[in-house]
């Protein structure tokens, strides 16, 4: 085999592992699933600054998407933030796995074809897979920060790709402070420059509404799962997201839980030495110290999922903590680094050099084998839908709108739509449409209604329990709603669905949108607010911009460089 | 001696990822369909469950 095609092979498997796992997530349409929704053109709008009433949850994921599908068409962004995501992943660990083609394929299959990958994929956390990419390359990038101080045109970059979302951005802060700090000032300053630009818009939004920043109490049920596994047995596979419905039927196969486990284990204890050897005690301590980190926080919520329950009720932003296999993404690089070590080594040890390459793709392999379920989009189950055109005609309706913002009925968060495939979904109408809206943010888990953190949600449900229309739609203008949009064929209550009095602008097959009868007082930021966001984000703008200027720095004095040497 | 001991663990490795992968593949397919069903007395859909 060529020197090129060594080098190439591993970088073509994290491709084809991205295309094998997405699936038919590729072709025409857009994939809704849980919590991801994107549609064609999400309308820039306020709420996505950090300046609505509730906790802001999709900050600053949403204004990115709301911006870059100005673009890329939104159904594109989704493909390439999806695959290009998933094959960065696998690049990312194959090149913290060293220049050996059986580590670097092995770090391949270990982190994409991985159970956190495949069960944030199904509930939609795009964010948090964005950030489990970026952690590898994050690796690589601090420890080259640390020995040259020099910040490059990667660092700003990665930052921001990995910190669109709050536990996004903590993750990625941690892992490059891990690995790149010294006690030197001017360079440790300088990380924490980047890395709070990187997080002030999540920040400064959400000490803004530091008051409501506190969670259900039975946020309990977050907490890591087994996966047909002991849950700290799964949490060591990478595994054990709380919610069932989006485990892969195969995990619930015990001998296959203890097969991976007992694997994984081997080749992690036995690549350990040459991976010490080959990145260092400080990168590997760094490594090491994160695994710890991310462990703990993930086996924590199963081992006192009260207590998690009620530091997310009582201690702002406590919530971050409650879905524990989220921080299983630090855990991440060292696992990978550490299996890939142990599978090199492994095959370099055989004496009969023909049994070599038999157990280099047996290695390769083996995390697909244990985790068929993933493959094709899980078995095909992500297959990507079609909006209706009634929402577009909905859409266009609202171009012309009143001040104030937009109420979805019937009050209820997540809807399983039949153009959907019957997959449950965040309700994708809101984001459908352009102006900011009001949408019930209770969560049902089990018989369980966790509270939801929008002050405006229990509001709305007294309106809409009022005896008649003309109270119910003067009641939701006061709240500073305008608009109603609702959804016909949707199963709801009634107190979730009541008439309401007003002119309809559009009555579709699909939606039916009205302007409430009565005044409406529409909510205004306060200064103060604006001008704390304004410079969240313009930090968060420097960033970017500090990358690009590194970039066309860098490219001029490689081209001086070029021609010096001519 | 080499090539028998070769073909062996070819079999094994082989015959082990593709024990695994029709193992896993036949429990996906025949597992417990994943939705819960309809509640009429909430017809809100569920967000997730632990189970």
């Amino acid at each position: 085999m060529g020197p090129t095609l060594r080098r190439l092979l591993p970088d073509l498997w994290a491709v084809l592992l991205a295309v094998l796992l997405l699936g038919p997530a590729l072709g025409a349409g857009y994939l809704l699933t849980y919590d991801m929704v994107w549609v064609p053109d999400l309308a820039v709008r306020g709420d996505f600054l950090g300046l609505g009433p509730a906790l802001p949850r999709a900050v600053p994921s949403d204004l990115v998407v709301a911006l870059a599908d100005e673009v890329v068409p939104g159904m594109l962004l989704q493909k390439a933030v999806l695959l290009g995501c998933l094959a960065a992943g696998g690049l990312g660990a194959a090149r913290l796995a060293g220049p050996g083609l059986v580590a670097r394929s092995v770090a391949v299959s270990v982190a994409v074809w991985s159970p956190f990958v495949v069960e944030r994929l199904w509930i939609g956390h795009w964010p948090v897979l964005l950030c489990w990419a970026a952690l590898p390359w994050l690796v690589l990038a601090g420890a080259r920060f640390r020995d040259e101080s020099r910040v490059g045109a990667a660092l700003p970059l990665l930052l921001l790709v990995g910190s669109l979302s709050a536990n996004a951005g903590v993750m990625s802060a941690a892992v490059l402070l891990a690995v790149a700090a010294t006690r030197r000032r001017r360079p440790l300053a300088t990380l924490l420059v980047l890395v709070g630009a990187a997080n002030a818009p999540w920040v400064v939004a959400g000490l803004l509404h530091a008051s409501g920043a506190t969670s259900d109490s039975t946020g309990s049920v977050f907490a890591l799962n087994g996966d047909g596994l002991p849950a700290p047995l799964a949490a060591l596979t990478l595994g054990g997201i709380w919610n069932a419905q989006v485990v892969p039927g195969s995990r619930d196969v015990l001998a296959l839980g203890i097969v991976a486990t007992g694997l994984l284990a081997a080749a992690a204890a036995y690549g350990l030495r040459p991976a010490w050897r080959r990145l260092g005690a400080r990168t590997c301590g760094a490594l090491a110290g994160l695994w710890v980190a991310g462990y703990l926080l993930a086996v924590l919520t199963w081992l006192a999922p009260d207590a998690i329950g009620w530091l997310a009720a009582h201690v702002p932003g406590g919530g971050l903590l409650r879905d524990g296999a989220r921080w299983l993404a630090l855990c991440v690089p060292l696992v990978v680094v550490l299996v890939a070590a142990g599978c090199e080594r492994l095959v370099r040890r055989l004496r009969i050099p023909g049994l070599r390459p038999v157990v280099a793709i047996g290695a390769v392999l083996a995390p697909l084998a244990l985790l068929p379920g993933a493959a094709w989009g899980l078995l095909g189950t992500m297959a990507p839908a079609d909006y209706p055109d009634d929402y577009a005609a909905a859409r266009a309706a609202l171009s012309e709108r009143p001040d104030g913002d937009l109420l979805v009925l019937p009050f209820s968060g997540f809807r399983a739509p039949a153009w959907n495939h019957g997959r449950t979904v965040l309700d994708p109408l809101p984001r459908y449409l352009q102006p900011d809206y009001v949408v019930n943010d209770e969560l049902a888990v089990d018989s369980l209604v966790l509270a939801g953190e929008d002050p405006r949600t229990p509001q709305v449900y007294a309106a809409l329990a009022l005896p008649t229309e003309v109270a119910r739609s003067a009641a939701l203008t006061r709240l500073g709603i305008a608009m109603v949009a609702r959804e016909h064929g949707v199963p709801a209550l009634p107190t979730q669905d009541a008439p309401l009095a007003g002119v309809v602008l559009h009555d579709g097959p699909d939606v039916e949108v009205v302007r409430l009868a009565g005044s409406v007082d529409v909510r205004e930021p306060s200064a103060g607010w604006v001008a704390a966001v304004t410079v969240a984000w313009s930090a968060y703008a420097g960033l970017l911009v500090a990358a690009g200027w590194n970039t066309f720095r860098l490219r001029r004095s490689g081209i001086r460089s070029s021609a010096r040497g001519r | 001696m080499q090539a028998f001991l070769i073909t062996c663990v070819s079999l094994l490795v082989g015959g082990g990822l593709a024990g695994a992968t029709i193992v896993g593949v036949v429990n996906n397919q025949t597992a417990a369909p994943s939705q819960s069903p309809g509640d009429s007395t909430n017809p809100s859909l569920v967000y997730g469950q632990t189970e």
